[in-house]
């Protein structure tokens, strides 16, 4: 029913399992990340793959699972701390099905399936938020919390407001994947 | 603002009618489909409001430990390991190390211990309190309510309220005993969870108890007769003097010198108080467990709370209808009867608040955010608009749907007359003949083919063309068909059709109908013969022709927004 989000054809480029990545985005570290498919990552958002763990071989820095949808302006840096005097930084692990809003700022360290991250947040460092779970928008996660299952957050600092309901899980994933069926490239 | 469909929930009332959608009042019965839920049982919709709850797990939110129901109690429903909230902004609170040993003392630094130099504090990311303030610091960095509870079995109220469980004890432990003496009793259901409230005092309870031990037949006297009763109330008064008077442990008068608030002491502060900053916000204080001081320096650390996972009954017949998965963190459930699944999705829209395909275009021509943003085109009075109605059949079977709007208020009394008046004047037509709506095919979920997704039953046979080129079909077709009410299209299991809206001259407010959704089905299972108990909307139908169909009715409320003169 709704209606479908034109993006212009020129900006953007499709992978082979679907992924959409705006040629406006900056990937640093591209090797580093990994898009489970049918991703979605918008123009002005900043990926940094680059900020990996130190020592050789090849380390996942950041993976995002299927149906995700990176908005506009969005910055996801891997979390890092000092431990035992050594400086590193930690993977970002996203499960499937995870939208973030415009311009919000992810330094978490895991985030489940079915999380709806919503416009101007900011999601501190190492924070876990388990599946289903959402963030409202405007909302700031300080670092080191734990958003349990199905809940919702929202405040400075962000605080449990309430339990979402028990379809949310179907809610989200048909949300997403329609978005990405209604994400459709215009030709000029 | 986005147009809207609510789904009314009846909640138990003898009137299946809704009442009146644009009252503030009304929203309560109002709800978003997937919020509610369905009983097969008795064939109605249930909300959160009218299902009875009861937990199956409690869990703390921030660990995630799941505790076992058994010491929920004994640690007063707060998470009994290392969770703290912060008393200033209630954020989590993190364990921290002192700072290690001057390292510009000459030697080497060797890390004593993996988790770095005792004492340890709690301190917040978010405000930076720290409970050094409060002058509580830690040994060692785990196991901190524990290390906690000293302080927390000496305060002064925790004493007070274990010396009033104290008293009160043999007078709960006699009134348990004698509510399962008689289990079989066949009085009201509640009656055993509420008798200790009937018994006036432990001495009838221990006495009823022993009566209907010893003397069969006894146990079918209830003792919410006698206690009622005349004399009942010369019961109480012999036994008033049999329950031993409590005295507490401390003078109520002297109470507010020892930290817990109250009197004199909170005056004196006030008196000379400097900034604002320093008084404790309702909101800091009152998520504790006990009286607090009103000073915010002397705000303790508080244990989290546990949060806990519920199953949900319906409150006819008492089935499930929710029963959550045993682990905490699952979203997984054993029970699920949600009304997703059993009525059709009803969705609205405004066709000209979308932005049309040429006007998105020259958007992004100059910049992508918000090419795609839905056009801000307001409702006016005087005019007429088209709007689309998109039902979604979850059911594995095609479904028969007629659309109706009652006009439920005008039969009402003569205050819906006087709020007839004031109600904004507007016509909906909506079509009138029933159409169908084809059955929930699995493989559709699996089938992610764009061409699929946008294409019309006509050109179903056709095939072809890309993704984007029926789009473009798409908006052209419904374009020249605006004016039509009427089924416009048809995919899958969905089936759009076309509404029209007269807006009066007079028309102020929010834009609301309510609409009569009724839906034919095929019923596998016989008709039952005890249905339409309680408020289910059940109309039986047999067109007498093959299979048994039944029909099911819902009230809707279509929000089409704002009216802006």
């Amino acid at each position: 029913m709704d209606p479908p989000v034109y993006y212009s054809k020129a900006e953007f480029i499709e992978t082979d399992t679907g992924n959409k990545v705006s040629r406006r985005a900056t990937i640093a570290g591209p090797q580093n990340i990994i898009l489970g498919g049918k991703t979605i990552i918008a123009s002005g958002a900043i990926i940094r793959g680059d900020l990996r763990r130190s020592g050789t071989g090849h380390a996942v820095v950041i993976s995002l699972g299927r149906y995700c949808l990176v908005g506009e302006g969005c910055i996801m840096r891997p979390p890092y701390k000092t431990y035992r005097g050594a400086f590193n930084y930690y993977p970002m692990k996203i499960g499937d099905h995870v939208h973030i809003g415009a311009n919000s700022v992810v330094e978490a360290a895991t985030i489940g399936n079915h999380v709806n991250i919503g416009k101007n947040c900011v999601i501190g460092k190492f924070t876990i938020i388990k599946d289903c779970a959402k963030i409202a928008d405007n909302t700031i996660i300080p670092p080191n919390t734990v958003v349990p299952a199905l809940a919702l957050f929202s405040g400075s600092p962000g605080r449990f407001v309430e339990d979402l309901p028990e379809s949310t899980q179907e809610v989200v994933e048909s949300y997403t994947k329609q978005y990405y069926t209604r994400f459709q490239p215009l030709e000029r | 603002m986005i147009p809207s469909v609510l789904y009314h929930c009846p909640c138990l009332s003898t009137s299946p009618v809704p009442p009146p959608p644009h009252l503030p009042s009304s929203s309560y019965c109002f709800h978003p489909l997937y919020t509610l839920f369905f009983c097969e049982e008795c064939d109605a919709i249930r909300c959160n409001r009218c299902v009875s709850v009861e937990v199956s797990t409690y869990y703390c939110p921030n660990c995630l430990f799941e505790v076992p129901s058994a010491s929920v109690r004994a640690e007063k429903n707060r998470c009994a390991r290392n969770c703290f909230m912060c008393p200033i902004c209630r954020n989590t609170l993190t364990v921290v190390a002192s700072d290690p040993p001057d390292a510009d003392a000459g030697r080497l630094s060797v890390p004593v211990s993996t988790v770095g130099e005792p004492p340890f504090y709690l301190y917040c990311n978010h405000c930076r309190w720290d409970s050094a303030e409060v002058g509580i610091t830690f040994e060692k960095p785990t196991g901190l309510a524990a290390q906690l509870q000293k302080h927390e079995d000496s305060a002064p109220d925790s004493l007070e309220f274990d010396r009033l469980k104290e008293h009160f004890e043999p007078f709960i432990r006699s009134s348990l005993a004698a509510s399962s003496a008689h289990p079989a009793s066949t009085v009201h259901p509640s009656s055993a969870a509420h008798s200790h409230h009937l018994y006036s005092s432990s001495i009838t309870a221990a006495a009823s108890a022993a009566l209907a031990r010893d003397i069969p037949g006894v146990s079918k006297y209830t003792p919410l007769s006698r206690s009622t009763s005349g004399r009942g109330g010369r019961d109480r008064s012999v036994n008033k003097d049999e329950m031993p008077e409590y005295r507490s442990r401390m003078d109520i008068t002297t109470a507010s010198t020892i930290g817990t608030g109250g009197g004199e002491a909170d005056v004196e502060f006030m008196k000379h108080i400097e900034t604002i900053n320093e008084v404790a916000s309702l909101e800091q204080r009152w998520g504790s467990s006990w009286v607090t001081s009103l000073q915010t320096r002397d705000l303790k650390p508080l244990r989290i709370p546990l949060h806990s996972k519920r199953s949900k009954r319906c409150p006819v017949c008492t089935h499930i209808l929710i029963k959550p998965e045993q682990k905490a963190q699952s979203v997984r459930y054993k029970i699920k009867l949600v009304a997703a699944n059993y009525l059709p999705a009803i969705t609205v829209a405004l066709p000209h608040m979308y932005p049309t395909t040429e006007t998105v275009k020259r958007a992004l021509a100059k910049s992508s955010a918000a090419a795609n943003d839905r056009l801000n085109a307001a409702l006016h009075p005087g005019e007429t608009y088209a709007f689309h109605l998109a039902l979604t059949n979850p059911l594995y079977d095609p479904i028969q749907v007629r659309l109706a709007t009652p006009r439920v208020h005008a039969t009402n009394t003569s205050t819906a007359n006087q709020e007839k008046s004031r109600r904004p004047p507007f016509g909906v037509s909506l079509p009138t003949s029933p159409f169908t709506v084809a059955a929930f095919a699995e493989a559709w979920e699996y089938d992610e083919d764009e061409d699929m997704y946008w294409t019309d039953e006509e050109d179903l046979g056709g095939g072809g063309g890309g993704g984007a080129k029926s789009v473009r079909d798409r908006d052209a077709r419904t374009k020249s068909r605006t004016k039509a009410v009427g089924v416009l299209e048809k995919r899958a299991n969905t089936t759009i059709v076309g509404g029209e809206i007269i807006i009066g001259k007079e028309a102020r407010g929010r834009l609301m109908f309510i609409m009569l959704v009724q839906y034919t089905y095929r019923s596998d299972d016989p008709v039952p013969s005890e249905s339409n108990e309680g408020e289910g909307n059940e109309v039986k139908g047999n067109t007498g022709k093959g299979p048994e169909t039944k029909t099911f009715e819902f009230y809707t409320v279509v929000d089409l927004g704002e009216i802006e003169g």
